[in-house]
């Protein structure tokens, strides 16, 4: 039975980058649970907009037919701008958003160059600061909210040839600690907050990352101590319950679903 | 099945030690609201009766087991015992018991055996006891989750606070080796690590401890219920060996007094 606790009824939920299988996931997770929801593409590119829009479909299946797509390049400070005004007067304030972009290119450093340092860092990084940014700047004067970014195990935890991604995962998880004190704080007897999280990945079987490599996806399988890769269903938990409104006094937080794998000695 | 009905927990039975009064309680109303039967451990057997009287109202099965020391593993035992054959299936456990211990006020050598022993025994040995009492109970119906009730003493440092400290530090390996011991055999282990959830109404002292924290504001005891539904229900199904901080942030800012918003330009 579906447990009201829970439920995003009335909300409207922005999952930005919803390219790939994680945004999808994420994106109808929370329209399953009520929000009505509007999704970005992460690059401005006929494929992806058509992506947006196929998840935009079933987003509209799961629930409210109210939510828009909207292709936009994440890293264009004034069209994510435009975008989010766009989506509050045609669709209604902007109350949870999910940046789910997310991408790895896995080789190693002395094949990289400063574009590739560059490439990572702009779509895995300054995407997020671009659209929360845009987020805060209607969130904030209401003093409620969800910002909700979503990074990789790999941070804390080396990988070959994952430097540069390691590097854009962790400037999302600094941004994402020190940006929720920032704008945690309200007044003492209200429940209420605009709260800042990540949750944090382990290794997901439909989400780009070094498992996709044949050789270390098998070995990964047996690693992993819940004994199978993730799979982006996985997160759609997580993500619900810190866009709910019983989440208010968890901020600055990294909720880590990973199957126990950064658990392992 | 639909993402919400992923947090349904009816068919689950749940241990909750500490369950009386405080977030103990909110767990134990949250889960029933959430579908599941509670057994309800406590030292008073007042709070505990008191507590089955709201469960049942919502219409789960609920044991109370009052008088249970969790510090002496008999006891435990006994009531893991109880449990078990009077609810028939446990899924849960929530050590949630735990308290301050003696010792306040005395310099680390002035420490007795006893000091150390007492908030030793209450935050951490209690949870192995109850978790070693359960877990082959788990292991021969299929699984089972166990949270353990930390704290951000878990995490940092105070100054005189050790048996807490050590306590609720050891409750998040105790976890962590749950996890991974058990991966396998559908037991998952978790820790929630709540921040500043003060035992008063007055909303004046309320008022005052908010703004000493980075939210602005305390934690409600209810806020706590919630967290513990979702890591108990299948929506967490991928999640083990974690621990879910809800301190407003209290454990990542904490460099800076609250209400300290420096400016520099470098």
């Amino acid at each position: 039975m579906a447990n009201k606790m829970f439920d995003l009824t009335g909300k409207h939920a922005v999952v930005t980058g919803a390219n790939g299988p994680l945004g999808r996931s994420l994106a109808v997770a929370l329209a399953e649970a009520g929000a009505t929801v509007s999704v970005t593409t992460l690059r401005k590119t006929q494929q992806e907009e058509v992506e947006a829009n196929s998840i935009l479909n079933e987003c509209w299946s799961a629930g409210s037919q109210k939510g828009k797509a909207v292709a936009v390049d994440l890293t264009d400070e004034a069209g994510v701008e435009a975008a989010f005004a766009g989506l509050e007067s045609s669709v209604g304030p902007i109350d949870i958003v999910v940046n789910a972009g997310h991408a790895a290119n896995i080789k190693p450093l002395l094949e990289s160059s400063l574009a590739d340092w560059n490439n990572e860092i702009s779509r895995n990084a300054t995407t997020v600061f671009v659209s929360t940014l845009a987020a805060g700047k209607r969130m904030v004067p209401r003093k409620k909210g969800r910002i909700i970014n979503i990074v990789s195990d790999i941070h804390d935890r080396g990988v070959p040839n994952c430097a540069i991604f390691g590097a854009s995962q962790g400037a999302v998880l600094g941004f994402t600690k020190n940006l929720a004190i920032e704008w945690g704080v309200g007044e003492p007897l209200v429940e209420d907050r605009l709260t800042v999280n990540a949750i944090q990945l382990g290794f997901m079987e439909d989400v780009p990352g070094p498992h996709q490599d044949p050789v270390l996806g098998e070995i990964m399988q047996k690693y992993i101590p819940l004994r199978r890769l993730g799979s982006s269903k996985d997160v759609q938990g997580a993500v619900v319950y810190l866009a709910s409104d019983r989440s208010n006094y968890i901020n600055a937080e990294t909720i880590t679903v990973d199957g126990s794998i950064v658990n392992h000695a | 099945m639909g993402i919400l009905d992923q947090f349904d927990v009816t068919g689950q039975c749940v241990v909750i030690t500490g369950a009386g009064t405080g977030l103990g309680k909110q767990m134990a109303l949250h889960l029933a609201e959430s579908g599941a039967d509670i057994v309800g451990v406590g030292r008073r057997a007042e709070p505990i009766e008191a507590l089955g009287e709201e469960i049942r109202a919502k219409g789960r099965r609920y044991l109370g087991i009052p008088g249970c020391d969790v510090t002496d593993s008999a006891q435990v035992n006994e009531m893991a015992a109880k449990a078990t054959k009077e609810m028939g299936h446990v899924t849960g456990l929530i050590n949630s018991a735990g308290l301050g211990g003696t010792g306040r006020g005395k310099t680390f050598p002035e420490l007795t055996d006893e000091d150390w022993h007492s908030g030793i025994d209450s935050n951490l040995t209690s949870a192995f006891y109850s978790a070693r009492a359960l877990v082959p109970h788990f292991l021969e119906h299929g699984g089972g989750t166990i949270i353990n009730i930390t704290s951000g003493w878990g995490f940092r440092a105070g100054r005189d606070n050790f048996m807490y400290a050590v306590g609720k530090g050891g409750v998040i390996q105790l976890a962590r080796v749950l996890a991974m011991t058990y991966a396998r055999e559908n037991i998952r282990a978790v820790c929630i690590a709540p921040g500043l959830f003060p035992h008063t109404e007055d909303q004046g002292v309320l008022a005052g401890l908010g703004q000493k924290q980075p939210a602005g504001r305390i934690g409600f005891p209810r806020e706590i219920g919630p967290l513990a539904v979702f890591l108990v229900s299948p929506a967490a199904s991928y999640m083990s060996g974690e621990t879910v901080l809800i301190d407003g942030g209290a454990i990542a800012a904490g460099l800076t007094p609250a209400g300290v918003i420096p400016r520099a330009e470098g």
